[in-house]
This record gives structure tokens, sequence and C-alpha cells, in this order.
């Protein structure tokens, strides 16, 4: 218990940097990835393959390279590389956001499709234009069904945030590696799993009671 | 002058010729009964009619402004103002299922009107009760039945006062025992001198509200007339061989 008390402050200082890389990039890529489903969807087409490119290389390459890219390999880009020189947690968030944003675009792509051509052909006959249609009617639909893998999605970004430890970002699994070498007691990991389970925790609570909500507004 | 007036309308798909020049009229306070055997371009016709599919050849007019001329469709400004005129009920409801009924009905005329939000509430009750779903005001679709559903999508489109409504097929995916309660309300609406095209495989219905029954076949109005000469004495050959299939 001692030791529990001593080694904590470092862990939750290493918290706090999870949970401000996880904050940062959740509310950056679940809007990109929002863009990105529509760009998808866009009858321009040269959009539409610059978008299925961009998710194909996010999820085609490991997440790892993508941060090591952004925080070591961009500087080098000619020109403009002194301008990308990032801090460890903007490149990060921006990997992070990048990477995410691809991911939540196909979830968000699969709810679009889930939601039956009756319904945009209801909204045109009732003279809804196309922004209303969406706001109205499509996008709530879209997010019912799309809920459930949002949730999947976020739940992984908790745990993955411990990759930027390959950039040495001071989260919580460099906190507890730092911990473990400096004193030869592998308490420290435990510790720090039990605190990503405590946020996965209480992540699946807030998200379980936005999919309630959902079901039970159509019910 | 008619309500809407279709001349020399073509339309194919890929390789299929699904309308091969159709020209009608309908006049105000007319109830169409368009019947004919499946693939025969009934609800083709209707989707072109109201906009969602564009034909390839011919003229669609309601009240005299042009929708299409000759195959050459007019700004998507008027077009809406066209079709803003009709109303569509669909085989498969379409009502919005994150919405409650009332808001069903009150979605479309909020945004599209400008007409007081009491006016519309008020217009919202008196549809509901019209269609006798009153008390499912804050129920949501997918709590009704089929015969439910399509009775609130009445009611939907008349919350828009439209001056022509279209049915396609509208009771083909309920339940036989459900059909007469949709029927009734579609009855009620002709009594009224409501205008509308059905589309239609009910052929009792056909007969006893329609004041004029169009029989289609691969892609033709191949004839058309009051209910009782369609029915009694069809003078085309095809059109007694569909009538004896589907009337025995």
């Amino acid at each position: 218990m001692a030791y529990f008390t001593k080694i904590m402050p470092l862990l939750l200082e290493g918290t706090k940097m999870t949970l401000a890389l996880w904050t940062m990039t959740m509310v950056l890529s679940l809007p990109l990835g929002f863009l990105v489903s529509l760009a998808v969807r866009s009858r321009f087409r040269p959009l539409q393959w610059l978008m299925e490119v961009y998710i194909y290389i996010m999820r085609g390459t490991p997440l790892m390279l993508q941060l090591m890219f952004v925080y070591y390999g961009l500087p080098f880009v000619p020109l403009i590389g002194p301008f990308l020189r990032f801090s460890r947690l903007m490149a990060a968030v921006f990997a992070f956001t990048l990477n995410y944003a691809a991911y939540f675009a196909e979830i968000l792509r699969g709810g679009f499709l889930a939601v039956p051509k009756g319904q945009y052909e209801a909204c045109q006959v009732l003279s809804l234009n196309r922004f209303q249609t969406m706001t109205r009617v499509i996008i709530p639909q879209m997010i019912r069904v799309a809920l459930p893998g949002i949730t999947n999605e976020t739940i992984t970004l908790v745990k993955d945030t411990s990759l930027a430890y390959v950039i040495a970002l001071a989260e919580l699994m460099h906190g507890a590696k730092a911990t473990v070498s400096r004193d030869s007691n592998p308490m420290a990991y435990i510790y720090a799993g039990l605190i990503y389970l405590v946020i996965v925790f209480v992540v699946t609570m807030i998200f379980k009671k936005m999919e309630s909500r959902y079901r039970l507004q159509e019910k | 002058m008619a309500v809407i007036e279709a001349t020399n309308l073509k339309k194919s798909f890929t390789q299929q010729e699904v309308l091969k020049d159709i020209s009608f009229k309908v006049e105000q306070g007319e109830v169409i009964a368009v019947i004919g055997s499946s693939g025969s371009g009934k609800s083709t016709l209707l989707r072109c009619l109201i906009d969602l599919e564009k034909v390839d050849g011919g003229s669609i007019h309601m009240d005299g402004s042009p929708l299409v001329e000759d195959g050459v469709y007019c700004s998507k400004k008027q077009a809406r103002q066209v079709t803003e005129k009709m109303g569509m009920v669909f085989q498969q409801f379409n009502l919005f299922p994150n919405l409650n009924v009332r808001d069903n009905l009150m979605l479309a005329p909020r945004l599209v009107k400008k007409e007081p939000d009491q006016v519309l509430q008020e217009r919202a009750t008196r549809l509901l009760q019209k269609v006798g779903l009153s008390h499912k005001d804050t129920a949501y679709p997918s709590l009704l039945s089929g015969g439910e559903q399509q009775r609130v999508a009445i009611a939907r489109a008349l919350m828009m006062e439209p001056e022509l409504l279209l049915f396609d097929e509208p009771t083909s995916s309920l339940d036989p025992e459900l059909t007469g309660e949709v029927l009734q309300v579609i009855r009620q609406l002709a009594q009224e001198r409501m205008t509308m095209i059905v589309v239609t495989h009910e052929m009792g219905f056909a007969r006893e509200a329609a004041s004029r029954v169009i029989f289609m076949d691969q892609g033709r109005i191949e004839e058309e007339g009051p209910p009782e000469q369609i029915f009694n004495t069809p003078r085309q050959e095809r059109t007694k061989l569909f009538l004896n299939s589907v009337l025995k």
C-alpha cells in the first residue's frame, strides 16, 4: 500500500496525458470521420477516390508507423518540413485523429447504407431539401446503426493511446514502464492496467446510455 | 385545365423499355385506378409523375406548368414548385422511424410551408382523427401495425395539402385483414373529391371507388374508361385476359 501511494502520483500524471490524447482525438476525429463519410458518398468522383485512398492507407498501415512518421518523419519533408515539427502530444493527436477518422468514416458509411432508399424518397416527395433530409431524417437513423461500432472504436482508442509510448509521450504506459524499470517492481503494470479498466468502464457506460437513448426514441 | 397531363412519356431502364408512349390527363376530382400485371410500368409511371424517376421523352404538366417538356426537364426550383403540389403514399409506407406519429406529420410542413405552428398542429389533429389514429399521436412507427402505418403515411401526405395524391400500391405490403382500413380512408378521400391516382391490385376497390380505370400492359395504356366498362365489357383482348386471371 505504501508503494501504491508512492507511485500513484506519477501514474496519474500519465493518466492525465492519456485522457488528454483520448479526448482531443475523439473531439477531432468524429467530425472529421463524418465529413470523410460524406465525401466517400460524394458524386464527385475524384473526391471519392481520394477519400478511398486515404482510408486505405490509414487502415492498411500500422498506427505505430503512422505515429512515428508524423513525429520523426514529417520534419524531413523538403521545404515544409521545418513547419511540421510538432510537440509529442500534438504529433500523437494528429496521427490518431487521421487514423481514427478513417475508421469512423467507414463505420458511419455503414450506418448510411443501412438507411433505406425509401426514406430519401419520402423526404423528396415531401419537398424537403437535401440539408433538411440529412439532418432531420437520415443522420438520426444512421447514428443509431453506427453507434455500437463507434463505441467499440472508442474503447479501442483508450488502449491505443499507449502506442504514443513510441514517441516518448509521457502517457500512462510510459509512466508505468518508467516506474517498473526504476523500482524493479512490476506492480506499476497492474495499477496501469486497472486504470485503463476504469477508463474503459466509464466510457462504456456513457456510450451504453447513448445507445439506449437512441433505441428508446424509436419505441 | 387538367390537374396533371402526361404526353408521350417514354422511359427505359438499360435494355428494357418500361414506358412506351404514355399519354393521359387527370381532371380535378377524378380518382384514377391504374391496374395491370407486375412489370407493366404502373409504378414507374407514378414515380415519373412526381420526379422520383426521370423520363427519357415526353412531357408532364401540372396545372399547365411543365415539369418536363419533350424530354427536357425544367429548373430544379420549378420542378420543386410543381412536385410540391403532389403527395405520394408508398407501398412500404416510408414513415420516419426516428419520429413519432405527430412529428412524422409535422416535419415537412414545418420546414417547407410558411404557416403558423398553431395551424399545422390543428391540421395534424384533424387529419389523425380522419384516419382514426388520434390515440396514436405520440407512438413511434415501429409500434404500429402496417395498416396504421399506412394511414399515418396518408395523413402525412395530406398535411402538405396536395392538389393531387399518388398511391403506389398502398395495400400491397399489408396483411389481407389490414387492407380494408386503408382502402376505407382512400374511399373517404374519393368522396371528398380529392384528385388521386391509385396504382392497385385491389380490383374491388378499383371498381367501386375509381371514376376511371387505366389498364396498363407492357409499358402501354392498353385501355381506359369508366370502371363498369373496363370490368364488364373490356374491349381489348389483353384486358380480358388480365381480368380473367385476377378476378377468378
